[in-house]
Order: C-alpha cells, then sequence, then structure tokens
C-alpha cells in the first residue's frame, strides 16, 4: 500500500498510522474499503452459487463444507440466502455506487471530499458491521438467523441512507468552481441519481425490516400471519408462516434495489464508451434524462409491489404499463452507446470490452424482460428457472461486467498501474462465454416446465433433456468460478507491481479525477480547487480525437495543442 | 511511490509525466513557480449550505421511512383483525406543547437574528424544555394506554400506534440532542456558525412538528 505524509507531521507509531488509515475518514480510504469488501463477498458468494448448483446436479454428493451442517432444505435455503444477500447488498449495491462512487465522485467534480466525511466514515462501518452479520446468520439456528439477517439489513440499510445523504448533498453542493450542472460526467449524473433513488427506497427497507423485527422480537402485528393465511384460498396454504414474510420484505425493496445496482454501472458504461471511442456521448442530455426515467420508474415499479397483496384487479395491468416504461430509457441509453460506438476510434482495452460485454448481457436478459413484464405472458414463461435466469444475466452478471469494466479502467487511478491486458482478455472471454452458457439454458429450462401440458411421450423426452441441460448449466458454473482465478492473480500481480507509477492519464481521458497523479493522492487537489472551463466530453478543436480536458484553461489548451 | 512524498513534489512529478509527448496536455495547475506555498495552506473549506441541503435530503428520507409506514397502516386497515385504538386525551395536551415549542424555538432564531444572545438562550431553553415535557408525555400516553390493556402486541392497530408514536419520539430525541448541542456548543471552535446550526436545527424541528401533526390525523381519522 501508498503511504503519503505531508512531511510537515510530528512523527507517529506506525500502529497509530495503521489505526488512522484503516479508520479514516478520506473518501479515497473509505471507497477503496468497500471495494475490498466488494471483492471479498463476490468471491465467498462465487463459491457458494457453485456448491448450490453442484448439489443440484448432484445431490446425494456430500459436499465437504456443508457436511458438518444437517443437510435440512432449510439449510440449503439459507445458503442461497447468503448467496444472494452477499451479491446484491456487499456487490451489486456496494462496488459500483459506494466502492467507485466515495472514490471517484468528488474527485470528479474537483471537490476535496464529501460534504460530511465523518459520517461517510460510520456508514462505512455500519456497512462492514452488517455484513459480519449477515454472514454470521447463515452460522446460526434458523429461527435466530432470520433475526439477525433481518437487523443486518436494517443496519444495512440505514447506512446506505447516510451514503445516499452524503453522495445527494456532495454533488449539490461541494461541485468546484465552472463545474455547472450540464458539464458533469455522467458518472456523477448516475451516482446522484441513484443517490436520491436510494434514499427513498433504503428508508422503506427499513421500515420494513423495522416491522418485521418487531413482529418477530415484539409480538406485534404488522404482518401477521394467521390473518395472512386466513385471506388465501385454502388449497394454497401451506406449513409454517416463513414464507411470508419472506415475501413481504422481498417485495418491499427488491423491484428497485434493481435499479439502485443499474443505475451507476449505466453511468459507468457510458463515461467508458465515450471515453474509448473518443467520441462525445451521444444525445448526452438525453442520457441523463434517461437515468432520471430508470429511478422514476424504478420507484414507481415499487409502488406497485406495496400495494400488490391483490387489493386492486387492475393493479397487475398497472405493474405491466410501468415495468415495460423501463423499456424507453433501456432504448434511449441502448442508442446511445451503439451511436456513441459507431465509427469510434476504439482501443479494445479490457475495460471496453467489459463494457460492451454489458451491453450484450443487458440485451439478452433484457429481452427475457419483456415476457417477464406482460402479466399474461409471464404466467406462460414465468418458473424459477426462467426468472433465475433472467435476473442474473441482467442484473448480477451485467452489473459485474460493468464494476470489472471500471476496475480495469480506474485501476492506475486508484493504484497507480494497468492491470495486465492479456490476462485480462483471457478472463473475459472466459467469463463471457461462461455466463452466456450458465443463464441462457436458464431460460430453456424455465420454459420446459411448461411441458407437462404435453403428451406422455414427448414429456419423457423433454424431461431427459432437461437433465443433460442441468448438468450443462452446472459445468458452466464450475468453469466461470474457475475462470474468475485469472482475474484474481491479474488483480494481485497488478497489485504487487503498483509501485511502478505509470503516466498520469493512459486513457486520455477528460475528467477531473486524471488531471492529479496516479495513484490518487491523499489529499487530493491539494489546497488548490481546480477550475472547471468545460463539459465532460468535449473533443479539442486541433485533433478531433482528443478529448479537451475540463480543468484547461482555453489559453492553457491552445499552449498544450501548439508544443504537442 | 517513497513515503515521505510532498505535494510540491508531486505536483513536480505530475507536470514532469504530463509533459511526456504520451499526447497528454500539461495540467493548468501546479505550474506556477517552485509550489513551496503549497505545503502551508489552510484546507479548503466547504461553504455551510451543505448543512442545508443536508438537512433537507435527510427530511425526505425520514419523510419516507414514515409513508411506508404509513400506505402499511392503510392497507392493513381493512383486515378482519383491526382494533381501533382510542387516542388517549393526553395526545392533544402533548400536541399543544409541541407546536409552542416550535413558536418559542422561532422566537428564539429572531433574538438571534437581532444580535440578543441573551434572548436566544432563554428561549431556546424554554424551547428544549418543551421538547423533553412532549416525550415525557409521550411515555405518559403510552402507560395510560398500557393501563387500559393495549398493548404493542394486542392488534394491527395498537402496534401501527405504537410503532408511528415510538418512531416519531426516536427522531425527536435527534432533534432534543441538537437543540442541547446548540445550547452548549462553543461556537468560537466549531466548524459551522451559531447561525447554521439553529437554523438547520429548527428546519428538523418544524419538520418533526408537522410530521407529528400528519400522524396524529392519520391515527384519528384512519381508526
Amino acid at each position: 500500500m501508498v503511504t503519503y505524509d505531508e512531511g510537515d507531521i510530528a512523527p507517529i507509531s506506525a500502529g497509530r498510522r495503521f489505526l488512522a488509515r484503516v479508520f479514516s475518514g478520506n473518501h479515497k480510504t473509505i471507497g477503496l474499503q468497500y471495494l475490498w469488501l466488494s471483492l471479498a463477498s463476490v468471491l465467498v458468494g462465487m463459491v457458494l452459487s457453485a456448491l448450490l448448483r453442484a448439489h443440484t446436479s448432484w445431490p446425494d454428493t456430500a459436499i465437504p463444507f456443508l457436511a458438518s451442517f444437517e443437510s435440512t432444505p432449510e439449510r440449503y435455503a439459507a445458503m442461497r440466502l447468503l448467496h444472494g444477500s452477499l451479491m446484491v447488498f456487499f456487490v451489486l449495491t456496494a462496488a459500483p455506487q459506494l466502492g467507485f462512487g466515495n472514490f471517484l465522485l468528488p474527485l470528479q467534480i474537483g471537490a476535496e471530499d464529501v460534504a460530511f466525511p465523518e459520517l461517510n466514515r460510520f456508514s462505512f462501518w455500519l456497512t462492514a458491521a452488517s455484513l459480519i452479520g449477515m454472514t454470521a446468520s447463515f452460522f446460526q439456528p434458523l429461527n435466530r438467523g432470520i433475526n439477525v439477517w433481518l437487523a443486518s439489513a436494517a443496519v444495512f440499510s440505514f447506512a446506505a441512507l447516510l451514503s445516499a445523504l452524503n453522495f445527494t448533498v456532495t454533488t449539490i453542493e461541494s461541485r468546484t468552481k465552472g463545474m455547472t450542472l450540464p458539464r458533469m460526467p455522467v458518472t456523477v449524473w448516475a451516482w446522484f441519481i441513484n443517490a436520491i433513488l436510494s434514499l427513498l427506497i433504503f428508508s422503506v427497507l427499513l421500515a420494513g425490516c423495522t416491522a418485521v423485527l418487531s413482529d418477530r422480537l415484539l409480538g406485534s402485528n404488522f404482518f401477521s400471519a394467521a390473518a395472512f393465511l386466513a385471506q388465501q384460498p385454502q388449497n394454497l396454504v401451506r406449513q409454517g408462516s416463513l414464507p411470508v414474510l419472506w415475501q413481504r420484505l422481498f417485495w418491499y425493496f427488491a423491484q428497485a434495489e434493481v435499479y439502485v445496482a443499474m443505475l451507476p454501472c449505466f453511468g459507468i458504461i457510458t463515461h467508458l464508451i465515450a471515453t474509448f471511442a473518443r467520441k462525445p456521448v451521444w444525445k448526452e442530455r438525453l442520457v441523463v434524462l434517461a437515468f432520471c426515467g430508470v429511478g422514476l420508474s424504478g420507484f414507481c415499479v415499487w409502488g406497485y409491489h406495496m400495494f400488490a397483496t391483490g387489493m386492486n384487479p387492475y393493479a397487475p395491468l398497472v405493474f405491466a404499463v410501468l415495468a415495460s416504461s423501463l423499456g424507453i430509457p433501456a432504448a434511449v441509453l441502448l442508442a446511445s452507446w451503439l451511436n456513441t460506438l459507431w465509427n469510434g476510434e476504439s482501443e479494445f482495452s479490457t475495460s471496453l470490452l467489459f463494457a460492451i460485454g454489458f451491453i450484450s448481457l443487458f440485451i439478452a436478459g433484457g429481452l427475457s424482460g419483456l415476457f417477464l413484464a406482460r402479466h399474461d405472458l409471464a404466467r406462460a414463461a414465468v418458473s424459477e428457472d426462467f426468472v433465475v435466469g433472467h435476473f442474473h444475466l441482467v442484473m448480477g452478471v451485467a452489473a459485474t461486467f460493468a464494476i470489472l469494466a471500471a476496475l480495469f479502467f480506474w485501476f492506475p487511478k486508484v493504484f497507480g498501474c494497468r492491470m495486465n491486458e492479456a490476462l485480462g482478455k483471457t478472463h473475459f472471454w472466459m467469463t463471457f462465454a461462461g455466463v452466456y452458457c450458465i443463464f441462457m439454458p436458464m431460460h430453456w429450462l424455465g420454459l420446459l416446465t411448461q411441458s407437462n401440458l404435453l403428451p406422455d411421450a414427448q414429456r419423457v423426452a423433454v424431461a431427459s433433456a432437461g437433465a443433460s441441460i442441468r448438468t450443462l448449466v452446472t459445468l458452466a458454473t464450475i468453469w466461470t468460478v474457475a475462470a474468475q482465478s485469472i482475474f484474481v492473480v491479474n488483480f494481485f500481480l497488478s497489485l504487487l507491481r503498483a509501485h511502478r507509477a505509470e503516466e498520469n492519464n493512459p486513457w486520455r481521458s477528460s475528467t477531473l479525477e486524471w488531471s492529479i497523479a496516479c495513484p490518487a493522492p491523499e489529499v487530493g487537489f491539494g489546497a488548490e480547487a481546480p477550475v472547471v472551463y468545460r463539459g465532460a466530453y468535449e473533443l479539442t478543436d486541433a485533433s478531433p480525437k482528443e478529448f479537451a480536458q475540463q480543468h484547461l484553461s482555453p489559453e492553457s489548451l491552445a499552449l498544450a495543442q501548439k508544443t504537442r | 511511490m517513497p513515503a515521505t512524498t510532498t505535494i510540491p513534489e508531486m505536483k513536480r512529478i505530475a507536470d514532469k509525466k504530463d509533459g511526456g509527448g504520451k499526447g497528454n496536455l500539461p495540467p493548468v495547475r501546479g505550474n506556477g513557480g517552485g509550489g513551496e506555498e503549497g505545503k502551508n495552506q489552510p484546507k479548503r473549506r466547504p461553504s455551510p449550505n451543505r448543512y442545508y441541503t443536508g438537512v433537507a435530503v435527510g427530511i425526505v428520507s425520514v419523510l419516507m421511512f414514515f409513508m411506508a409506514l404509513a400506505s402499511a397502516f392503510l392497507v392493513r386497515k381493512g383486515s378482519t383483525d383491526w382494533v381501533p385504538v382510542r387516542i388517549p386525551a393526553l395526545l392533544w395536551l402533548n400536541t399543544v406543547v409541541l407546536l409552542a415549542s416550535s413558536v418559542t424555538l422561532e422566537v428564539a432564531r429572531k433574538r438571534l437574528a437581532n444580535g440578543d444572545s441573551r434572548g436566544f438562550r432563554n428561549f431556546w431553553l424554554v424551547t428544549t424544555v418543551l421538547g423533553v415535557a412532549f416525550l415525557v408525555g409521550q411515555v405518559a400516553a403510552w402507560r395510560i394506554l398500557a393501563g387500559e390493556g393495549v398493548y404493542l402486541s394486542s392488534n394491527p392497530a395498537s402496534s401501527f400506534f405504537y410503532v408511528f408514536t415510538g418512531a416519531h419520539a426516536v427522531h425527536l430525541v435527534g432533534g432534543v440532542a441538537a437543540l442541547i448541542y446548540v445550547a452548549l456548543r462553543n461556537f468560537e471552535v466549531a466548524k459551522v456558525t451559531r447561525t447554521v446550526a439553529a437554523d438547520v436545527t429548527s428546519y428538523f424541528w418544524h419538520f418533526l412538528d408537522a410530521l407529528w401533526l400528519f400522524l396524529l390525523a392519520l391515527l384519528y381519522l384512519g381508526k
């Protein structure tokens, strides 16, 4: 790790310096800490997914790690929950927004730090506590484990609210001189809009968790299982009230959470594609409006779920219209990405490959979303495998690709050197092929569920096909998880080389974070605030393939072009 | 990079690197003569506006928390096990106390604006006392209900009553803490001025006041 002293600080002991660094309020340290948290979570979560698949395919084989637990269906469900919570909370929510956002948002708007650094540190440590809690809940007996999980989810929501407040206020108040709203990079727009969305939905998750916890611990009657079951048709009533509580919690937050994970990824992808294509973002303002549209309709889809207890007969129609209306901003974003790439001066770095992989996965996953958004079609298509395939493709894997694209892009800014391109590209292609082999066949499996309408002979044939597809999915999962070891090797090898500082602006980008040294020094811009003279994606007059850096005054820009 | 790199040094490194003819443009900052002044300059001070924006954004978030519970209240109200809660008369008195605290808070701010530090202190103290009195009154109201055999776990309506009043009280404890902070803080050494701190606290306090009126109307009309 690189450390910086300001020179005039009195010498302090190594231990205290270590503590000061770990419990730092600096936005770059905190952003990096979020990224480490995500890296640990994604590795554990991925191994869990491989274990889950292996158990589905070969249920009789004892899995070493699981042998010490009682082998009940609940234990399997708890493992799925652990996989899901690690991935959704600590990877998809934490990495693109809290990790990269904390590190880069203040730099990209020329601020010294976030608006409330102490609050930022507090919310990071709350998040870390929540990670410990959620992991610990898996090792608890089921009933207690659920309480621990709920409490951890509440803590996470509170931390997310504090971060969202910080991001919103920072973007509004801490922009440097000249950084008007239209000049903000699209990444900042995405983090900003996402912070507002988080502010609205995580308070709802907090309220939900409070209510469910109060039901479970204090005996209150918010989600009374008895009252709920009494209203259900008798043939659907099952033993135990657990599913009701889980469903409640799920609908409270899950739908909008998808957009919380995706919005910062949209921003990152738009930014990377423009930078690599060496062209301005196509219809930049429309793209920002599309971000707002995603945020708004993402929020309204949540609103539907709140009232979706069979009260309003028109609710499915409203939901269908709202969910389908997400297609409009999605189409705008796709058009912008493809138009920006079109005739671009693309240098196919690993970062751009992951960005293009994101677009591919977003299209593939989005198409099956069209089936699920229509309530009449959903009835035919919906089944566990189909839904799992859909949301993993469009949310899980696509967002992971965006995170990887961002990591390859900003690695020099964070650590001081680029990651290895050859290893990166191998990793990309193996992962890209792997995830398609996992999640596309899952859609087919989902459609096969409808085969009970077929005559007997065909049904047998379909069932045997299903079994081999399942095995294919499991093998592809193991392949993809194994491919990630290339990434781990690449990551840590690059870290070892990190002291060899490279050029300051390796991607010839225009935004403010590249105007300072690599890796970004602890003091950021120092005492002197940068001044912004233009938008984030403006090309120079002299060479139409070169971005004009935001912080260069017109005179120094002209001077720079003359000397070159 | 060695652990002893100073800012001016880093700037020089940055200059050298950027000028290296790799297609990068040299930065406009940090190239003005030596950079000895970089070391001892004061840190940039963010504007106090962030506190105003922060409290506004925080209010939206708190409002959303209560709206989620309020919509759950409206949905849950239709169910068969709903037994309406008779609202204790004490709550009306509490409401008057809370409204009065908003008025005294405004008087205190006016005194502060006029430079009447003593008057500010007195009215600020009255506000704090009224706030604590409201909290004590809420606890008393819970005890009255408990005496009638209406507990958190009795039925959905009572659960909502206790959680609404309880969550509001938790936020109000935060408000009282802010009032005490402003009263006791030595603003000679604080990051904010007394005016900013008093303004931000008063916004939050008035919001809690209005939120209480909303919750009371919801509980009274929605039973």
